[in-house]
């Protein structure tokens, strides 16, 4: 019989659980994890990338190394409407010029419009797996998906108002189960579970907080070791920290179809990206009457850096603070906290006069 | 009474100058054309475009202040792709509404054409509505069109065949690739061009090819690039790269397709040597200069004329 494949993906937030709930699930493979990413991981990929290219390029190349150190033989790699597209093929190139061996499973060039190609990549993981089970598999994945991000939305919304300090142990329990689950009944029990733990805390939570919204780039917003824990740093500050920018809310669900008519006298056409889901989601929260919003971006990000003029208008359009932030490998984590504290006493002084 | 379009002499206008021009000639459209860049229109640009943007971006907001004022509207295309494979950098994507907004607080209009084949707006068709809203028929339009873009074949072919010439001919060359943007702006890529012709060293040049050529050769050699300017350089890089003895890679920092495609070819491209030459906003050009000496001394060395 053929040895199972070992298969790896690197990390990207959290989402790797549903990751490996498709391989392992949908496909029989076994799902190498590499370990969470750390200054480790950036720098391995750091030093052979090439310098230009936006963070994440090294962070996700570091995490590949990683994972191939940890055993894996086959690595997948996704594609976006950005650089994210050429990702797959430089980094291959640079693994193999490192001199590992590996498959390498490049997504983007199946990624030609057609549905049917992408399926044709998927049969390559295992040629022998049914696509009913696999699209089963894949039906759970994405509620747990789903399940993440509602849980890690409600968690950052609220967790600076404990003061007893359990909301973390509860996040972190409920991540555990979902790496763990093996069904969708477990997926779903992980996700009770967690609810109900939150509902016994007793918060202590004025009844107007500051609220501070948080856009970005599709992979620094959405993976905290990227942007240095800013949720849970602003949320230790004391706010209410909502961010709308998540894989449920911009794949899965997609609800807002045409948020280009909304945007349009900021602008009239994408540009480029997640650029018009961002200008979208800032203005959303300046109607919505939030204190301060937060664009977050890796050092080089095309459309992120070409949508700040439009930010610098909204903000001044609606009175609205905006903080921009740039990560590279330089980014310190106590230079950050104090920009943070910087922004979140301004907001907040901002709010006391209003009132 | 007709009115009069600015163009910014920056990006695509080094690319799709001809068909520009052509279209509006076609038209009886007045137009005016920014000076040549320059060391003051780029510190303009750098002052109003935002800090992290790269040095050609900086560059066309110079040109676009240059031309608030002098006329009716100021033309920015949106260039984004002619089709799902088949795409261009985001930044011509946001351009014309990046500079809606830094222009915001003057009385400046602008107006664009939207070449996005994904959203149903073609090339062609993106030009016959173009040609419509500055007032002419549809049919005018897509006659304006099609002279236009016989004209930018046609350029494209003289310069191809220029260089052809120009390769043939036996001694030291090298190859110079990178945006044509870059490489034919008097201030960011002239510095780089004049030495090599004071040095009576001949310089080929990647984006003088024919697009389609170029692309299938790039299509070849790194299948999931989709950029088409990059695939341009790529494809040209390829085929211009056996007529000369060393490749200089010409960058704005910090380019972001040109990140990437530039380190895969210097990964992939064997038996040439390849300089890479990352230009920003410090105006100097002995540092340059230096460097392009001592690559030209190494080929000289490689080809024996130097002991």
């Amino acid at each position: 019989m053929k040895q199972q494949r070992k298969v790896a993906l690197p990390r990207y937030g959290e989402y790797n659980c549903a990751l490996k709930y498709m391989v392992e699930q949908g496909f029989e493979a076994r799902c190498i994890l590499p370990p969470p990413m750390s200054r480790h991981t950036e720098e391995l990929g750091a030093r052979v990338s090439p310098d230009l290219v936006c963070t994440p390029f090294k962070t996700t190349l570091g995490s590949m190394m990683e994972a191939l150190e940890a055993g894996a033989d086959t690595i997948i790699m996704v594609y976006g409407a950005c650089r994210l597209n050429y990702f797959g093929e430089l980094q291959e190139q640079i693994l193999r010029d490192q001199g590992y061996t590996f498959e390498f499973i490049n997504l983007s060039l199946y990624n030609t419009g057609k549905k049917r190609d992408i399926l044709r990549a998927l049969r390559v993981i295992n040629p022998r797996r049914s696509m009913v089970k696999a699209a089963r598999a894949f039906r759970d994945a994405f509620r747990m998906v789903e399940y993440l991000d509602d849980t890690t939305a409600f968690y950052y919304q609220n967790c600076g108002f404990d003061p007893s300090g359990t909301y973390p142990k509860i996040y972190r329990r409920f991540l555990a189960d979902l790496y763990a689950a093996g069904s969708l009944a477990e997926i779903q029990e992980a996700y009770r579970a967690a609810n109900h733990a939150f509902a016994d805390v007793t918060l202590q939570k004025p009844p107007d907080p500051v609220r501070i919204g948080i856009i970005g780039d599709y992979f620094t917003v959405m993976d905290p070791f990227s942007n240095l824990h800013l949720e849970q740093k602003l949320a230790d500050l004391g706010a209410e920290v909502h961010r709308l920018m998540n894989i449920t809310n911009d794949m899965l669900r997609n609800t807002e179809k045409n948020k280009q008519v909304k945007i349009l006298d900021f602008s009239e056409y994408s540009m480029g990206a997640s650029s018009t889901t961002d200008i979208w989601q800032a203005r959303n929260f300046a109607e919505r009457g939030f204190d301060g919003i937060i664009q977050v971006k890796s050092a080089c990000c095309m459309p992120e850096t070409d949508i700040m003029p439009v930010l610098a208008n909204l903000s001044r359009d609606y009175k609205i603070p905006v903080l921009y932030l740039t990560y590279d490998q330089q980014t310190s984590d106590v230079g950050l906290l104090t920009r943070l504290e910087a922004f979140y006493d301004m907001v907040e002084m901002r709010k006391k006069v209003a009132r | 009474m007709s009115e009069t379009l600015g163009i910014p002499r920056a990006l695509l206008y080094y690319r799709y100058g001809p068909l520009w021009d052509q279209f509006f000639h076609a038209l009886g459209v007045q137009t005016v054309l920014s000076p040549p860049g320059s060391r003051g229109l780029l510190e303009a640009g750098a002052r109003l475009a935002p800090d992290e943007g790269c040095l050609s971006l900086k560059m066309f907001m110079g040109h676009v202040e240059s031309l608030v004022g002098k006329c009716d509207r100021i033309f920015i295309p949106r260039y984004s792709n002619y089709g799902y494979t088949e795409v261009f950098c985001t930044r011509y994507e946001a351009l014309y509404d990046q500079a809606r907004n830094i222009f915001r607080s003057t009385p400046q209009r602008f107006i664009t054409c939207n070449i996005d084949a994904m959203a149903g707006s073609p090339e062609p068709k993106a030009f016959e509505r173009f040609g419509v809203e500055l007032g002419f028929t549809p049919r005018q339009s897509r006659r304006a069109w099609r002279e236009a873009s016989a004209a930018l074949r046609q350029k494209q072919r003289a310069s191809e065949k220029a260089q052809r010439a120009l390769a043939e001919k036996p001694g030291m060359k090298v190859l110079v690739a990178g945006h044509s943007y870059v490489l034919s702006d008097p201030y960011l890529g002239g510095p780089i061009l004049d030495f090599l012709s004071a040095s009576g060293v001949p310089a080929l040049r990647a984006d003088a090819l024919d697009p389609e050529t170029a692309r299938r050769a790039c299509a070849r050699f790194s299948p999931t690039c989709r950029w088409i300017v990059s695939e341009e350089i790529v494809g040209g890089v390829l085929l211009w790269k056996d007529h000369v003895d060393g490749i200089i890679l010409v960058s704005a920092f910090p380019c972001g397709p040109d990140s990437m495609t530039n380190e895969l070819l210097v990964r992939r491209i064997r038996g040439v040597p390849i300089l890479t030459l990352v230009l920003d906003t410090q105006s100097g050009t002995a540092g340059i200069e230096t460097r392009l000496e001592s690559f030209l001394d190494i080929i000289r060395f490689q080809r024996g004329e130097m002991t």
